[in-house]
């Protein structure tokens, strides 16, 4: 049976200007989902999107090429889907002024 | 000889042994509680890092993998000093006898400078939350590394209590923040250097190793590495039962970090035993 597991990577965080996720190691998966749900939103969060990244060393960072739009919806939920990444993720940002948007990240990975 | 066991030390039952080879086995994230909402919970509780399986990858020398293995159990702080990662399992016991947790465990600093940072992370432990008919018992042990960039590198517990708090509006949630940096107090004897080894980039495996008695609730031994701790003197943190929490046997592993840097726990391998007929 193929090893599972998701990570809550962020909880009822407020995200506003240039955001980040932790670091996460994801070395044993080989395919992940973030999973992007909206709990609040301000402003207009039309077209508002995150990247993935990925890292050798979960301190220097690079795009992965994944893009994650996100919902101004409350309980909206969006998805980036990744593979070959190698042993580290994260999800970054950038907000403009006037918009913040309040979230839980879950990060499902499959062996 | 089976080379996996052999060594652990464990009393005659395996409750349960926790190879992080094979993913995660149970343990997850530690949350607050909290009612209708999850701005309910008490603000200490809100952001405590989960753990994560680790191959021990350094930006210098690439993957070191486990003590036995390629995956650890890791807890990572974030980059803010007082943060805070946690993890938990959640079980029961079904005999109050003796129990023993052992564990194979090291920490260390995110490597982001080219220096020692020995004193970068604050601190790590171990806890059990327990509770019977009469109490709720949570024995806390942890090693005091550093605190505000001063080295401590002491064995400490705690039995002084956090206030506690009701949550929500109907009466069946509480919440208390036991892992508080205050009244922690020193563990009889003197302190305990570690083998932090010599750049930020080097971690050494430790036996970590509790015992504790559910019929006296009671701190019964403690080992780390050669050093064994005289444990007749320290006492658990003991209140009131709660509700819903009957024969719940928790183990939880924390790790603190002193400064605006992560601090990483990994933990190669948990064995968990038990006395009973």
């Amino acid at each position: 049976m193929r090893q599972s597991h998701t990570a809550i990577i962020e909880r009822n965080i407020t995200w506003q200007g240039t955001f980040e996720t932790e670091p996460y190691e994801v070395a044993w998966a080989s395919e992940a989902i973030f999973f992007v749900r909206t709990l609040g939103a301000v402003g207009d969060v039309e077209e508002v999107t995150a990247r993935v990244q990925i890292s050798p060393d979960g301190i220097r960072w690079c795009d992965e090429g994944t893009v994650v739009l996100l919902s101004g919806e409350i309980d909206g939920v969006t998805f980036g889907k990744v593979s070959h990444f190698g042993t580290f993720l994260r999800l970054v940002g950038d907000l403009t002024d006037g918009v913040t948007l309040t979230v839980i990240v879950a990060l499902s990975l499959k062996e | 000889m089976n080379p996996k066991l052999s060594r652990f030390n464990p009393l005659s039952r395996i409750v349960c042994f926790d190879d992080f080879d094979h993913g995660l086995h149970g343990w997850t994230g530690l949350i607050g509680n909290y009612e209708k909402s999850l701005d309910a919970m008490l603000p200490e509780y809100r952001d405590l890092r989960p753990p994560m399986l680790s191959n021990g990858t350094m930006w210098d020398t690439g993957s070191a993998g486990s003590w036995d293995g390629t995956y650890a159990m890791k807890l990572a702080t974030r980059a803010k000093a007082g943060g805070l990662a946690v993890a938990v399992k959640r079980q029961t016991w079904r005999f109050a006898g003796p129990i023993r947790m052992e564990a194979y465990v090291t920490f260390k600093p995110d490597a982001t400078e080219m220096e020692l940072s020995e004193l970068d992370v604050r601190a790590f432990g171990f806890l059990w939350d327990l509770q019977n008919a009469q109490d709720r018992v949570m024995p806390h042990l942890r090693y005091l590394n550093a605190l505000d960039g001063e080295r401590v590198s002491q064995w400490q517990f705690k039995q002084e209590r956090e206030s506690l708090a009701d949550i929500g509006q109907s009466g069946k949630t509480m919440s208390h923040f036991h892992l508080a940096g205050t009244g922690w107090e020193d563990l009889p004897g003197e302190s305990q250097i570690m083998c932090y080894n010599e750049i930020a980039t080097k971690q050494n495996w430790h036996y970590m190793c509790v015992d504790f008695d559910l019929a006296s609730m009671a701190f019964t031994g403690f080992q780390f590495n050669d050093r064994v701790f005289d444990v007749s003197q320290i006492a658990p943190m003991v209140m009131p039962a709660m509700a819903n929490l009957w024969c719940m046997l928790n183990m939880v592993f924390f790790v603190e970090t002193d400064c605006d840097k992560r601090a990483f726990l990994s933990v190669d391998s948990v064995l968990v035993s038990g006395e009973w007929d």
